[in-house]
């Protein structure tokens, strides 16, 4: 499907990004090779990867989409699949999950992150290894993550069997299901376990020696700390940590395999729908799967859409 | 030899699939091989020892590309040990490539067809049966005619309508058989007594008195598939009114009691039917976690790994229900554009070698896909003096009330159907 190269995170780039390069001295530019050809030339061996696998992947999803299926006789291009989308009750009903699962987390861990970064950066000698610790999460992939939420939330997990053990439950029913609930809790949990330090470290990076000098300025005028954090403080991490909080956004409404493994069946999420739809034995299935993955991809062009928008606006208004 | 796969197919793909069948027919007159094995099964003894041994000499230093459910640690260990050991004396290299779903190899072979790779493709062999091989077929992707060929498929009874016909869909040739699954219910002595399992009935009645103790997979999932099949088959008194293919007045008369009967158990099932496990898997860790304590099984021979590990109680026992148990056979399938054809070939020879199937048997408590009477009787007696784990039924229990499986396009139905009427009626 499409999502590897929401997997694949860049670094944080945006105004904090740039702020840092435009101090770097000219004389990084290479005699005689204009700049704009320089930085194409340099940006063109990622641009290669993702334009071929990106791009032939999204235009496969397309076609396929549309009913091209060159391997089953008697195939026809139509927009059948997308109106058979809008009356699956399996999609309808994963849209609000799909939002609530990739909306709560986002909020959470970006809230979360935020937090940690401040109080990290209070932190004296053991900061380095804090944060050690938040960036160590970053190398547990989602999948292991998931498993260990099942292990730990389910009614057969390690928590149900701590409460069975303090008397609290009988049996492994009473426990709440946490796991392959409606609401999905377990889902959520491990998001913001993964995301947390994700925008930590994000966060981090953007609280840069920099923001200590803007700080120690505005208290000499006499802004109080409350008023720091706010007028100072927030709005100068504010873009990097949204760009990280947008590609949270777009990887928890489009990668599978957590939903899939901490969910229900029904209602899923899209891309658990999708991938319901791909991996059904009638092939004449295949192009509502496509339409789905299709459908998943505008959401999250958008979103990168919105958050170019808004990222625009708030550097300008930091300017 | 093979007719062109796409009628869309553009000029310079036709001429490249043109060329490599060209390359393939004068390869194959050649050495004397495959083609003219395929064109029939009653090859003289003398010409089909010399193919078989061309098909040795082209598989020797080849590796082969065995993609394989591999969710199964003893399974795994087996194919590593044994078969990899067999297939090495040929000078043949395994590579097992594990994957989460049948269907997964299956699209792997469908994307490169589809991409034009036509020869040369990276799945030597898949274990396969039922919709999967259905689908494989509907998108002409399997290498056929070479089941005869092996030189173990002296053991094989073609004869019976099991190994001849993959779920309603004749097998033609496109695959061979490796193993035999029998369908069991798998409880717990201490928590049902034998009268609970005697029939689907008195399995609900006991469902109903311990509510959540019971469930099964959401189908399209494999076993889960199976045992809404069972519960079907309960309601209607046995498959016949569906055997042969799909008919959708049949269907229809069939499903009419199933789901309101579906509908009207899940309450009482695990979660109150509010939802149903994701997979087999994790049926099974309900079971081993204590949150169920009765479950269907494609596999019963595997459960007494699982005592004998203590991921299951020691009071884990098996049944037959009242109107029999559905089973099966798989086969391993040879993709047409697999890289390796000679040495999947060989592969599966392997399999079908008896001393390999005995070897399951004993190691995983797998049933045999060949017919064990047409071996010597020294191995006879070899396949009788396996001991039967006290949790698991002997093969004869398993096997006196089979029940055969419908065409793959009933099960298609029954899960969307099921998916439409149970699932997301909760």
């Amino acid at each position: 499907m499409t999502q590897p190269e929401l997997r694949t995170r860049p670094p944080p780039t945006g105004p904090a990004a740039t702020t840092r390069g435009r101090r770097r001295p000219a004389n990084h530019r290479r005699r005689g090779v204009p700049r704009g050809l320089w930085i194409a030339l340099l940006l063109a061996p990622a641009l290669l990867v993702v334009g071929v696998f990106f791009l032939t992947g999204i235009t496969q999803a397309v076609a396929q989409s549309l009913g091209y299926q060159p391997f089953l006789p008697g195939w026809r291009l139509s927009l059948d699949a997308y109106q058979g989308m809008f009356t699956d009750p399996a999609v309808r009903a994963s849209l609000l999950l799909t939002a609530r699962i990739a909306i709560i987390p986002t909020v959470l861990s970006a809230v979360l992150g935020v937090s940690a970064a401040l109080l990290i950066r209070r932190l004296g000698r053991s900061r380095n290894w804090v944060s050690g610790i938040f960036q160590a999460n970053l190398a547990v992939p989602h999948l292991v993550g998931a498993l260990c939420m099942l292990l730990l939330l389910s009614q057969g997990g390690l928590l149900s069997r701590v409460s069975h053990a303090a008397g609290f439950t009988d049996t492994p029913a009473a426990f709440p299901a946490l796991t392959g609930d409606e609401f999905g809790w377990a889902i959520i949990a491990a998001y913001v376990w993964k995301e947390t330090p994700f925008l930590t470290v994000i966060a981090l990076a953007a609280l840069g020696r920099g923001v200590d000098d803007l700080e120690n300025a505005a208290r000499s005028l006499g802004a109080r700390p409350w008023q720091r954090l706010v007028h100072v403080t927030l709005p100068v991490i504010t873009p990097a940590v949204a760009g990280g909080a947008v590609l949270v956004f777009a990887f928890t409404a489009g990668s599978y395999e957590v939903p899939y493994l901490l969910g229900r069946p029904f209602p899923a999420t899209l891309p658990v729908v999708a991938l319901q739809h791909y991996n059904a034995t009638d092939l004449t299935a295949r192009p509502e799967a496509m339409a789905v993955a299709v459908v998943i991809t505008v959401l999250s062009g958008l979103m990168v859409a919105a958050y170019l928008f808004i990222a625009g606006r708030l550097a300008r208004r930091s300017l | 030899m093979r007719p062109p796969r796409f009628a869309h197919a553009r000029p310079a793909r036709i001429a490249a699939l043109a060329a490599a069948l060209a390359l393939t027919v004068a390869a194959c007159t050649s050495a004397g091989t495959v083609t003219s094995l395929t064109t029939s099964g009653a090859a003289a003894m003398t010409s089909a020892e010399s193919d078989w041994d061309a098909v040795l000499a082209q598989a020797n230093g080849q590796t082969v590309n065995w993609y394989m459910y591999g969710g199964d640690d003893t399974l795994n260990a087996f194919v590593a040990g044994y078969v990899a050991d067999q297939l090495g004396k040929v000078g043949v290299t395994l590579n097992q490539v594990k994957i989460t779903d049948t269907v997964d190899a299956v699209n792997k072979v469908l994307g490169e067809v589809q991409a034009g790779r036509t020869t040369d493709g990276s799945v030597d062999a898949i274990w396969v049966n039922g919709e999967n091989f259905a689908t494989g077929v509907q998108a002409n992707l399997w290498s056929c005619g070479w089941d005869k060929t092996l030189p173990n498929s002296q053991f094989v009874d073609f004869t019976d309508p099991a190994v001849a016909n993959d779920f309603g869909i004749p097998v033609k040739g496109c695959e061979a058989v490796w193993q035999q699954a029998d369908s069991a219910l798998v409880y717990d002595s201490a928590k049902l007594d034998t009268a609970d399992v005697a029939s689907m009935s008195t399995l609900f009645d006991w469902a109903r008195a311990n509510p959540g103790q019971f469930t099964y997979p959401a189908p399209p999932d494999f076993t889960g598939s199976m045992a809404v099949r069972t519960i079907l088959y309960d309601t209607i008194g046995g498959p016949t009114t569906l055997s042969g293919p799909f008919d959708e007045t049949n269907y229809t008369n069939a499903t009419a009691k199933l789901w309101p009967r579906l509908k009207d158990i899940a309450g009482s099932l695990w979660r109150g039917g509010q939802t149903y496990p994701q997979s087999q898997s994790a049926v099974e860790k309900l079971y081993s976690d204590g949150e169920i304590n009765a479950f269907f099984t494609y596999g019963p021979g595997a459960v007494g790994d699982q005592v004998d590990k203590g991921l299951y109680p020691a009071s884990t026992r098996q049944a037959v229900l009242a109107g029999g148990n559905i089973g099966n056979r798989s086969f391993v399938a040879i993709p047409a554009n697999a890289a390796h054809q000679a040495a999947a070939t060989v592969l599966a020879n392997v399999l079908q070698d008896p001393q390999t199937q005995l070897e399951l048997l004993t190691v995983k408590g797998v049933y045999p896909g060949i017919d064990v009477t047409k071996t010597s009787p020294d191995v006879q007696a070899q396949f009788a003096a396996v001991p039967v784990h006290p949790s698991v039924l002997p093969l004869t229990a398993l096997t006196e009330n089979a029940q055969p499986e419908l065409a793959a396009e009933y099960l298609t139905r029954i899960e969307q159907d099921w998916t439409t009427n149970v699932l997301q009626q909760q």
